[in-house]
Order: C-alpha cells, then structure tokens, then sequence
C-alpha cells in the first residue's frame, strides 16, 4: 500500500504494476507515477512538456 | 535476444506493449528510462539486439535514438523516421517528394511574409507550430485580423520555433477524420476520430469508432509511412473531395483506444515487428 502524496488516500499495490507506471487516485483523481514497486510508492507524475506526446 | 525499452512515465500504451514482450519467450527486455540515462560517446555501452522508442518527449527521444543507432543497434523507430515525424514541415517536404496527397501547405519564416501567405492562400486557414503534437497550439484563421493577432503574438511571445510559420488550407472534415495504423508494409487498422470540434485527436476528445482498412487507405497509408521512412507509424487522413490526404505522420503512436475498436491486437503486432527487425529482417 502506497500513500497518494496528494490527498492521503491509500493505493493499494497492484500485481503487475512496473516502475514509471502511471496511476489515478481513486479518491482525488491524480495522476500519480509509481516510482519504486519494491517497496511500493507514487509520487505526482510530471506535469506535461511542451514536446510531449503526438 | 535483447530489447531496449526506451521510455519515460509507462502509459496504458507502454503496459500493453510490455506485457506483450513478456509472453514471449527468449526475450529480455531491458527498460531504459529517458530520465536517468547517460550517454558516454566513446564508449559502446549497450548491446541490445533492437530498441523500442516509446519516450513521451520527442526532444529526448530523437537524440537517444541517435545514439543508440550510434552503438549499431536497431530501433523501431530510427532516427531518421523520428526526425522527419517529429517535424511537420519535414514530414510535409517528405510525402510531397514522393507525391503524397496532403493538403494544401504554405511555409513562411516572418510574420509579414506569413500573413501574404494566408492571403494567397485565402481563409480559413490552420497555422500549426511545425513540431507539436496532441493539437496543442494549433489555431485556426477564419479572417486577417485573426491572422495578424495570432501572427505577432507567436513572434513576440513564442519561442524562434514557433516563427517557422506552417500554413495548412483549412480541410472541411465534416466532422472526424482517419487514423491508420502501420507496422512494416501493412496497415493493420484504422479508426474514425469523430468530434464536434474541428480538432478530432483523441488527446482533445475525439472519439474513435472503427475505420475499414479498405485497400485505398491500406495502399495510401503505406506509401506515406514509407515516404518518412517506415516503420511502426501512425497516420492523420482526411478525407477530401479529391480524396484521402495525410495529414500528419506519428511515429510514437499512442493505440490504447483502437484495440478493442479496432478488434486488432496492435501491441501484439508491433512486438512481432521489432522482434522481426532485431533478428535482422528489415521488417
């Protein structure tokens, strides 16, 4: 279980779940970036870039 | 065999792609994050058999790929394919040498020279900054006094970028447009962006319904991949009263939302294609 640094909520570890994945809390809707699988924890993901995307 | 996943935050489109090399069998992947990734020119630091670029900055990923390719090894796409896709001025020079059809297109460097542009060409038109993408900062000019606004607020506000002014003739879409997919020398899907606003990308809410691949888009499609230099591409068509035009050519191409429209299993084909590629197939 990992803590949304945003609202507190908890974020429960999913199987499968890779480093640099991107999440939404299920209770404030923040994109959240899993930074480390072992042990489990998010940070806010990057806010978008100028070159970013398609 | 070896594959370099070259990214940096895993999207739903990067997670499908890596579940798929995990099915596979006698492959490792190797994920490359963009963010701590260092490069010593002297030396040859990797021997991946091929590297699959899904890094969501185009900056970053144009320069790993050309270091990458600078160790020999393959990637899916090269740099030179990312360097034309990642530039809408590149992109349009490259479909018209090999006389793809593609709306009408002026370019110009001043502001002044721009707004004789437009004149010439006559409202309304699209004035695109050359590299962007998810329809960011694109505007569209239905008169000059919108013209000469816009004109001067990117040359004082905007970086020199966004002086290479690239004037597309506004299409009438009625509403949506194509998106095809290719990998290799087939187009393996399409789908209609369907929106009420004149920008139907699906970053700004279009939404995809299936497209048949009939053979004039299949035949389209691959020409205008292979005319910005092949590989796993995705493709903006409009459609015109002269027929199909491309509109731009992607080549990190997001999918997540044509699968299940499209019934075709994407990540699963681009796996085959670079595993293809790093075993020494052309593709």
């Amino acid at each position: 279980m990992a803590e949304c640094p945003i609202c507190g909520n908890d974020i429960p570890f999913e199987e499968g779940t890779v480093k640099g994945e991107l999440i939404e809390c299920s209770d404030c809707g923040s994109e959240l970036e899993v930074i480390s699988v072992k042990p489990f924890r998010v940070d806010e993901a990057p806010m978008e870039e100028e070159d970013w995307g398609q | 065999m070896e594959i370099g996943f070259l990214h940096s935050v895993i999207r739903k489109d990067e997670k499908l792609l890596i579940e798929e090399f995990n099915t596979r069998k006698n492959v490792t992947l190797n994920m490359i994050d963009d963010r701590t990734l260092k490069f010593d020119l002297k030396k040859k630091q990797f021997n991946y058999d091929a590297v699959i670029e899904r890094s969501i900055n185009h900056s970053r990923a144009l320069h790993a790929l050309r270091l990458f390719e600078s160790n020999g090894i393959r990637c899916i796409n090269s740099f030179q394919v990312a360097s034309v896709c990642g530039d809408k001025l590149l992109t349009s020079a490259m479909l018209q040498d090999k006389h793809i059809p593609q709306p009408d297109l002026k370019i110009a460097f001043t502001e002044e020279s721009a707004l004789e542009a437009i004149e010439e060409m006559g409202y309304p038109v699209v004035l695109k900054p050359a590299v962007g993408s998810w329809g960011r900062l694109l505007s569209k000019i239905n008169d000059r006094d919108a013209a000469e606004s816009i004109l001067e607020h990117k040359t004082v506000l905007g970086t020199y970028h966004h002086s290479i002014f690239y004037i597309q003739k506004y299409v009438e879409k009625k509403g949506r447009d194509i998106r095809s997919f290719v990998v290799g020398d087939e187009c393996i899907a399409a789908i209609y962006r369907t929106s009420p606003h004149w920008i139907t990308n699906t970053a700004k809410g279009g939404v995809p319904s299936k497209c048949e691949v009939t053979p004039e888009i299949a035949e389209l499609s691959v020409k205008a991949a292979k005319a910005v230099g092949g590989g796993v591409l995705a493709l903006d068509i409009f459609e015109t009263e002269n027929g199909y035009e491309i509109n731009e050519v992607n080549y990190t191409m997001e999918f997540k939302n044509s699968i299940a429209t499209t019934g075709v299993n994407i990540p699963q084909k681009v796996v085959d294609y670079v595993l293809k590629v790093a075993g020494g197939e052309n593709g």
